[in-house]
Protein backbone atom coordinates (compact mmCIF):
# COMPACT_ATOMS: atom_id res chain seq x y z
CA UNK A 1 0.00 0.00 0.00
CA UNK A 2 2.42 2.06 1.16
CA UNK A 3 4.54 1.72 -1.95
CA UNK A 4 1.78 2.63 -4.30
CA UNK A 5 1.56 5.78 -2.53
CA UNK A 6 5.32 6.15 -2.31
CA UNK A 7 5.48 5.76 -6.28
CA UNK A 8 2.11 8.09 -6.70
CA UNK A 9 4.03 10.78 -4.62
CA UNK A 10 7.00 10.66 -6.89
CA UNK A 11 5.30 10.36 -10.58
CA UNK A 12 2.61 13.29 -9.13
CA UNK A 13 6.13 15.53 -8.51
CA UNK A 14 7.57 14.70 -11.78
CA UNK A 15 4.47 15.77 -13.75
CA UNK A 16 4.23 19.17 -12.44
CA UNK A 17 8.24 20.12 -12.82
CA UNK A 18 7.86 18.41 -16.72
CA UNK A 19 4.94 20.57 -17.11
CA UNK A 20 6.99 23.57 -15.97
CA UNK A 21 9.74 23.08 -17.55
CA UNK A 22 8.25 21.89 -20.68
CA UNK A 23 6.91 25.63 -20.48
CA UNK A 24 10.22 27.36 -19.02
CA UNK A 25 12.96 25.92 -20.95
CA UNK A 26 13.92 28.41 -24.18
CA UNK A 27 14.46 25.71 -26.68
CA UNK A 28 11.08 24.73 -28.45
CA UNK A 29 13.07 21.03 -28.94
CA UNK A 30 13.91 20.82 -25.21
CA UNK A 31 10.49 21.91 -24.36
CA UNK A 32 9.05 18.12 -27.11
CA UNK A 33 11.28 16.24 -25.08
CA UNK A 34 9.72 17.99 -21.35
CA UNK A 35 6.34 17.70 -22.96
CA UNK A 36 6.91 13.64 -24.23
CA UNK A 37 8.22 12.63 -20.90
CA UNK A 38 5.01 14.51 -18.72
CA UNK A 39 2.78 12.27 -21.08
CA UNK A 40 4.50 9.31 -20.19
CA UNK A 41 4.46 10.13 -16.60
CA UNK A 42 0.61 10.37 -16.99
CA UNK A 43 0.36 7.20 -18.87
CA UNK A 44 1.92 5.62 -15.54
CA UNK A 45 -0.49 7.43 -13.24
CA UNK A 46 -3.19 5.60 -15.41
CA UNK A 47 -1.47 2.34 -14.95
CA UNK A 48 -1.20 2.88 -11.22
CA UNK A 49 -5.39 3.95 -11.07
CA UNK A 50 -5.86 0.42 -12.63
CA UNK A 51 -6.75 2.03 -16.25
CA UNK A 52 -4.23 -0.15 -18.76
CA UNK A 53 -6.14 0.44 -21.50
CA UNK A 54 -5.96 4.64 -21.07
CA UNK A 55 -2.44 4.18 -20.40
CA UNK A 56 -1.69 2.52 -23.84
CA UNK A 57 -3.85 5.13 -25.42
CA UNK A 58 -1.55 8.16 -23.68
CA UNK A 59 1.17 6.17 -24.47
CA UNK A 60 -0.17 5.79 -28.12
CA UNK A 61 -1.52 8.99 -29.03
CA UNK A 62 0.18 11.62 -26.36
CA UNK A 63 3.55 10.51 -25.90
CA UNK A 64 3.59 8.82 -29.78
CA UNK A 65 1.12 10.88 -32.04
CA UNK A 66 1.33 14.49 -30.58
CA UNK A 67 4.62 14.23 -29.57
CA UNK A 68 5.85 13.80 -33.22
CA UNK A 69 3.55 15.91 -34.37
CA UNK A 70 4.34 19.05 -32.31
CA UNK A 71 8.25 17.99 -33.49
CA UNK A 72 7.26 17.68 -36.86
CA UNK A 73 5.71 21.94 -36.80
CA UNK A 74 8.63 22.37 -34.84
CA UNK A 75 10.62 20.83 -38.02
CA UNK A 76 8.96 23.18 -40.78
CA UNK A 77 8.29 26.69 -39.30
CA UNK A 78 12.20 27.14 -38.26
CA UNK A 79 15.43 27.46 -40.44
CA UNK A 80 17.31 26.10 -37.01
CA UNK A 81 15.04 23.74 -35.04
CA UNK A 82 17.55 24.58 -32.08
CA UNK A 83 17.17 28.12 -32.05
CA UNK A 84 16.02 29.95 -28.60
CA UNK A 85 12.72 31.28 -28.28
CA UNK A 86 13.12 34.85 -26.87
CA UNK A 87 12.22 35.31 -23.47
CA UNK A 88 9.03 36.20 -22.26
CA UNK A 89 8.21 38.21 -19.13
CA UNK A 90 6.27 36.58 -16.63
CA UNK A 91 4.08 38.88 -15.55
CA UNK A 92 1.46 39.64 -12.36
CA UNK A 93 -1.50 39.06 -13.51
CA UNK A 94 -0.96 35.22 -15.08
CA UNK A 95 0.77 34.17 -12.02
CA UNK A 96 -1.55 35.48 -9.79
CA UNK A 97 -5.09 34.24 -11.96
CA UNK A 98 -2.56 30.50 -11.82
CA UNK A 99 -2.68 30.63 -8.10
CA UNK A 100 -5.91 32.20 -7.21
CA UNK A 101 -7.55 28.88 -9.40
CA UNK A 102 -4.81 26.76 -7.43
CA UNK A 103 -5.77 27.72 -4.58
CA UNK A 104 -9.64 27.67 -4.90
CA UNK A 105 -9.50 23.98 -6.43
CA UNK A 106 -7.32 23.05 -3.63
CA UNK A 107 -10.09 24.76 -1.40
CA UNK A 108 -12.70 22.88 -3.08
CA UNK A 109 -10.85 19.75 -2.63
CA UNK A 110 -10.94 19.74 1.15
CA UNK A 111 -14.17 19.27 0.60
CA UNK A 112 -14.06 15.42 -0.73
CA UNK A 113 -12.87 12.59 1.88
CA UNK A 114 -9.76 13.07 3.03
CA UNK A 115 -8.94 9.27 3.49
CA UNK A 116 -7.74 6.51 0.63
CA UNK A 117 -9.98 5.48 -1.70
CA UNK A 118 -9.85 1.78 -3.06
CA UNK A 119 -8.96 1.81 -6.42
CA UNK A 120 -11.09 -0.51 -8.49
CA UNK A 121 -10.01 -2.17 -11.74
CA UNK A 122 -12.24 -3.16 -14.84
CA UNK A 123 -11.12 -4.89 -17.44
CA UNK A 124 -10.73 -3.65 -21.14
CA UNK A 125 -13.76 -5.99 -22.36
CA UNK A 126 -15.92 -3.73 -19.86
CA UNK A 127 -14.51 -0.82 -21.19
CA UNK A 128 -15.32 -1.59 -24.57
CA UNK A 129 -18.64 -2.92 -23.49
CA UNK A 130 -19.69 0.56 -22.08
CA UNK A 131 -17.57 2.44 -24.87
CA UNK A 132 -19.25 1.42 -28.13
CA UNK A 133 -22.88 0.15 -26.68
CA UNK A 134 -23.89 2.27 -23.94
CA UNK A 135 -22.00 5.49 -25.35
CA UNK A 136 -21.99 4.11 -29.11
CA UNK A 137 -24.05 7.31 -30.65
CA UNK A 138 -21.22 9.97 -28.61
CA UNK A 139 -18.14 7.60 -30.20
CA UNK A 140 -19.89 7.97 -33.65
CA UNK A 141 -20.23 12.06 -32.96
CA UNK A 142 -16.51 11.95 -32.23
CA UNK A 143 -15.85 10.17 -35.24
CA UNK A 144 -17.28 12.55 -37.35
CA UNK A 145 -15.97 16.08 -35.46
CA UNK A 146 -12.81 14.20 -35.91
CA UNK A 147 -13.37 13.69 -39.78
CA UNK A 148 -14.48 17.27 -39.85
CA UNK A 149 -11.73 18.74 -37.97
CA UNK A 150 -8.93 16.68 -40.11
CA UNK A 151 -10.80 17.63 -43.16
CA UNK A 152 -10.63 21.94 -41.57
CA UNK A 153 -6.73 21.13 -41.08
CA UNK A 154 -6.01 19.69 -44.44
CA UNK A 155 -7.79 22.75 -46.12
CA UNK A 156 -5.78 25.28 -43.72
CA UNK A 157 -2.46 23.77 -45.09
CA UNK A 158 -3.49 22.94 -49.05
CA UNK A 159 -1.18 24.06 -51.79
CA UNK A 160 -2.05 26.79 -53.38
CA UNK A 161 -4.17 28.81 -50.35
CA UNK A 162 -3.19 32.42 -49.81
CA UNK B 1 -7.01 -3.45 -5.78
CA UNK B 2 -5.08 -0.72 -4.11
CA UNK B 3 -5.57 2.15 -1.79
CA UNK B 4 -4.26 5.55 -3.18
CA UNK B 5 -5.75 9.62 -1.51
CA UNK B 6 -7.98 10.96 -3.45
CA UNK B 7 -7.19 14.35 -2.10
CA UNK B 8 -3.78 13.89 -3.66
CA UNK B 9 -5.15 13.40 -7.14
CA UNK B 10 -7.10 16.15 -6.97
CA UNK B 11 -4.39 18.30 -6.06
CA UNK B 12 -2.22 17.27 -8.73
CA UNK B 13 -4.93 17.86 -11.33
CA UNK B 14 -5.37 21.29 -9.59
CA UNK B 15 -1.71 22.31 -10.34
CA UNK B 16 -1.44 20.69 -13.86
CA UNK B 17 -4.68 23.11 -14.47
CA UNK B 18 -2.61 26.05 -12.52
CA UNK B 19 0.80 25.70 -15.17
CA UNK B 20 -1.87 24.76 -17.59
CA UNK B 21 -3.38 28.48 -17.10
CA UNK B 22 -0.35 30.55 -16.64
CA UNK B 23 1.28 28.78 -19.91
CA UNK B 24 -1.99 29.92 -21.62
CA UNK B 25 -1.69 33.46 -20.27
CA UNK B 26 1.81 34.10 -20.70
CA UNK B 27 3.43 32.12 -23.86
CA UNK B 28 3.46 33.85 -27.33
CA UNK B 29 4.49 31.03 -29.64
CA UNK B 30 1.54 28.86 -30.74
CA UNK B 31 3.54 25.53 -30.35
CA UNK B 32 4.06 26.50 -27.03
CA UNK B 33 0.37 27.40 -26.55
CA UNK B 34 -0.71 24.43 -27.66
CA UNK B 35 1.29 22.05 -25.29
CA UNK B 36 -0.11 24.42 -22.00
CA UNK B 37 -3.86 23.77 -23.40
CA UNK B 38 -2.54 19.85 -23.79
CA UNK B 39 -1.28 20.38 -20.19
CA UNK B 40 -5.08 21.87 -18.69
CA UNK B 41 -6.78 18.68 -21.28
CA UNK B 42 -4.61 16.31 -19.24
CA UNK B 43 -5.63 17.63 -16.46
CA UNK B 44 -9.21 17.59 -16.64
CA UNK B 45 -8.88 13.94 -18.56
CA UNK B 46 -6.73 12.63 -14.97
CA UNK B 47 -9.59 13.96 -13.55
CA UNK B 48 -12.40 11.61 -14.71
CA UNK B 49 -10.04 8.51 -14.76
CA UNK B 50 -9.62 9.33 -10.95
CA UNK B 51 -13.32 9.59 -10.05
CA UNK B 52 -14.09 6.56 -12.70
CA UNK B 53 -11.23 4.25 -10.78
CA UNK B 54 -12.34 5.37 -6.81
CA UNK B 55 -16.13 5.10 -8.08
CA UNK B 56 -16.56 1.68 -8.59
CA UNK B 57 -19.30 -0.90 -9.96
CA UNK B 58 -19.96 -0.06 -13.49
CA UNK B 59 -20.72 3.20 -12.88
CA UNK B 60 -17.11 4.16 -12.89
CA UNK B 61 -16.64 2.93 -16.67
CA UNK B 62 -18.45 5.79 -17.98
CA UNK B 63 -15.66 8.09 -16.43
CA UNK B 64 -13.10 6.30 -18.48
CA UNK B 65 -15.40 6.13 -21.74
CA UNK B 66 -15.76 10.01 -21.38
CA UNK B 67 -11.56 10.14 -20.93
CA UNK B 68 -11.00 7.57 -24.08
CA UNK B 69 -13.56 10.42 -26.04
CA UNK B 70 -11.22 13.45 -24.58
CA UNK B 71 -7.84 12.22 -25.68
CA UNK B 72 -9.33 11.77 -29.14
CA UNK B 73 -10.50 14.82 -28.83
CA UNK B 74 -7.36 16.09 -27.83
CA UNK B 75 -5.40 14.67 -30.51
CA UNK B 76 -7.78 16.16 -33.05
CA UNK B 77 -7.08 19.64 -31.25
CA UNK B 78 -3.64 19.27 -31.69
CA UNK B 79 -3.69 18.12 -35.57
CA UNK B 80 -6.05 21.35 -36.29
CA UNK B 81 -3.53 23.57 -34.14
CA UNK B 82 -0.86 22.37 -36.02
CA UNK B 83 -2.61 23.06 -39.23
CA UNK B 84 -3.42 26.83 -38.02
CA UNK B 85 0.58 26.64 -36.84
CA UNK B 86 1.59 25.90 -40.52
CA UNK B 87 -1.09 28.33 -42.19
CA UNK B 88 0.40 30.98 -39.71
CA UNK B 89 3.96 30.48 -40.56
CA UNK B 90 3.31 30.72 -44.39
CA UNK B 91 1.07 33.87 -43.96
CA UNK B 92 3.08 35.99 -41.78
CA UNK B 93 6.55 33.83 -41.44
CA UNK B 94 6.23 33.70 -37.87
CA UNK B 95 4.35 31.61 -34.96
CA UNK B 96 4.13 34.17 -33.03
CA UNK B 97 0.60 34.92 -31.79
CA UNK B 98 0.95 38.29 -31.19
CA UNK B 99 1.07 39.19 -34.51
CA UNK B 100 -1.92 37.27 -36.10
CA UNK B 101 -4.21 40.11 -35.70
CA UNK B 102 -5.84 39.72 -38.72
CA UNK B 103 -9.37 39.58 -37.01
CA UNK B 104 -8.67 42.28 -34.68
CA UNK B 105 -11.40 45.37 -34.70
Amino acid sequence: MILEQLAFAGLAVIAVVTAILALFVRELVHTILWIALFFVDISAIYFLLEAPFLGVLQLGVYAGAVTVLLLFGIMVTRKRIFSREAATGVGAVPVALALVTFIFLIATVGEFPQSAGTVHSYSPYDLSQNLFNVNGPWLLLLGLIMLGAVGGAIYLVREGRE
Amino acid sequence: MTDLPIVGFLGLSAALLAVGIFGILTRRNFILLLIAIEISMNAAILNFVYFAAFRGATSGLTGQSIAVVLIGFAATEVAVGLGIVLALNRLKGTINVAQATELKL
